[in-house]
């Protein structure tokens, strides 16, 4: 079975967050065995930020970081787990709310694909980059 | 480099084009200031959008603008070089270097150019007015210092020390400044700094707390200097697109600030100090911190809405309750202030009003010349116009905490129009208490 990133990488709805990732140097990070949870913005997602925004993170690395960790949390989280669950911590620290229901919403993000399953992880794809705060 | 410009635009579109399918879907609002909620669920701004208030924030924005490019420069020379200096009397004395150093979002070197007329190095305006001051006379710098004639950096260090004092507003800053990394960092820099000094040597280590805490005061030097780093350059250009005519809304002015939001959000927050040819990474660019975070939503909260009371203007006594338990309900930053006895006091913002007055465009002063006492009373007039201008910032914060953290205001999903409009009764609940003056800026004859 694929890991995270060779899914991502095959897929061609996240070329910016594999470009992101890439970038960030967080590749090694996302093929260890885990197992991880990662929302993943999908182009579109990425593409609704505001000009700038991904200018300057580019730009800085570890704050660059710091937002793609906000969309991975360490465990492996499909559905079926997240029924009874509305708070995750990611690996940035910060809590990321879940509505694991009709629609299934993480923050003010839609889930548009989910368990997405990879060797070391689930995948669920999102419509919208997810911040902290 | 991109320009800002396009997207604003489009933004605007986006946010007016709303209007009709929000407002008919939800049933109206039953908060005090319902009129400001359908308004900012419109795309508006708290400042309602004639061109009046146009005219006033932009002129206002302008003339902050210009001693702001002195504040960031001035802090970050405070947080950098002169460092822990005990007797710091030349710390306003900035030198060429730091007059020259390139904004980040101004001029051909820019990371991201927001400013697109201006140079990277200080206004020419301030030039001048550090050359000459009020009296019009080139004189050493040392008697225009001594005079006080010359820019009130009084205020910006007022602002970082609400920032300081508060703490604890969002944000991983403050945590990042009890943890033993930070403590390890400052003890490199203050034995470095302190190098053949046994006299300060000897006191730190008496008195390690008391350095470090000035390390933190320093470090939110930093802070500040390098949140302000992009309003300075943020405020140039809307002034510059105002005298262009591309502006013709308050709203067009506020959805420039929130694009201005997004385009600084990610920008590094650190503090670096130099001491000879070394520079000692007191908070590292690595830590993550960001301009968003753990700069700009920090002091929207410590200066706007917080700040302590502000010492001869007003008589409170503890003890009965009137002044807050809770930091966190303090209630004296600019969208609370009566201006009129701060304005006599000679108090922070007096000193902000002051450094204002001297880079007023023409039509802000021909206007306030019309109103109430004309000349005499200018200072309250543009800190009144000042206080319009940071509701207007206020809403753009608010705007950009809505597209960050919630959902586009043509959603179709009345669940998620609701939960904007509950994000948005929840902030202006902050305004429901007497002093604010939200009520006071709906009105023209607020002067």
């Amino acid at each position: 079975m694929p890991n995270i990133v060779e899914i991502a990488v095959s897929n061609d709805a996240f070329q910016t967050l594999v470009t992101a990732v890439k970038v960030a140097g967080l590749v090694e990070a996302l093929q260890q065995p885990g197992p991880l949870t990662v929302f993943a913005p999908n182009d579109d997602a990425f593409a609704k930020l505001l000009p700038g925004t991904v200018d300057t993170l580019v730009q800085n690395i570890p704050q660059l970081q710091r937002i793609l960790k906000y969309h991975v949390v360490a465990g492996r989280y499909t559905t079926a787990e997240l029924k009874d669950m509305d708070t995750l911590t990611s690996l940035e620290g910060a809590p990321i709310p879940v509505r694991c229901g009709d629609p299934f919403e993480v923050k003010n993000a839609t889930v548009l694909a989910a368990d997405i399953e990879a060797s070391n992880g689930v995948i669920h794809v999102i419509d919208t980059v997810i911040l902290m705060g | 480099m991109p320009s800002p410009y396009s997207s604003t635009d489009r933004q605007t579109e986006t946010m007016t084009a709303t209007l009709d399918s929000t407002t008919t879907q939800l049933p109206p609002s039953t908060h005090k200031y319902a009129d400001v909620i359908h308004r900012l669920e419109a795309g508006g701004s708290m400042l309602p959008d004639t061109p009046e208030n146009l005219m006033q924030i932009i002129g206002i924005y302008k003339a902050y603008a210009v001693p702001m490019d002195f504040y960031w420069r001035d802090l970050l020379y405070i947080a950098e070089r002169v460092f822990l200096d005990p007797l710091p009397f030349f710390k306003y004395f900035l030198p060429q270097e730091y007059l020259d150093l390139p904004n980040h979002y101004a001029g051909e070197t820019a990371d991201y150019r927001v400013w697109q007329k201006g140079e990277a190095s200080a206004h020419p305006e301030l030039i001048e007015f550090m050359q000459k001051g009020e009296i019009d006379k080139k004189l050493p710098k040392i008697f225009h210092h001594l005079w006080h004639d010359r820019i009130n950096m009084e205020f910006a260090e007022a602002c970082m020390r609400a920032m300081l004092w508060h703490q604890g507003m969002g944000g991983r800053f403050n945590d990042y400044l009890e943890s033993e990394e930070y403590i390890q960092n400052a003890d490199r820099a203050i034995k470095a700094y302190f190098k053949g000094n046994p006299l300060m040597l000897g006191l730190y280590k008496l008195f390690p707390q008391m350095f470090y805490e000035k390390v933190r005061e320093l470090s939110y030097y930093s802070n500040l200097g390098l949140f302000w780093e992009v309003m300075a350059p943020v405020f140039f250009e809307m002034s510059d697109r105002y005298d262009a005519g591309d502006f013709k809304t308050v709203p067009d002015a506020m959805n420039f600030l929130v694009n201005g939001i997004f385009i600084a959000a990610g920008r590094p927050i650190y503090h670096h100090v130099y001491i000879g040819d070394e520079c000692y990474e007191i908070i590292p660019k690595s830590k993550g911190f960001m301009w968003l975070y753990e700069a700009a939503l920090p002091y929207v909260e410590a200066v706007f809405y917080r700040t302590a009371p502000f010492r001869g203007t007003k008589s409170y006594n503890a003890q009965a309750k009137q002044v807050p338990e809770e930091q966190k309900d303090f209630h004296y930053g600019i969208l609370y202030a009566d201006v009129f006895p701060v304005g006599t006091a000679g108090i922070p913002p007096t000193l902000l009003m002051q450094d204002m007055l001297h880079f007023l465009p023409p039509y802000l002063v021909e206007y306030y010349q019309q109103y109430c006492r004309g000349e005499d009373d200018m200072l309250i007039q543009l800190g009144i116009t000042f206080q319009r201008s940071m509701y207007n910032v206020t809403s753009a914060v608010f705007q950009a905490l809505r597209v960050a953290l919630l959902y586009p205001l043509d959603d179709p999903n009345p669940e998620h129009r609701l939960k904007n409009r509950q994000f948005f009764e929840a902030q202006l609940d902050r305004f429901l208490r007497p002093e604010a003056r939200l009520g006071d800026i709906q009105t023209q004859d607020y002067r």
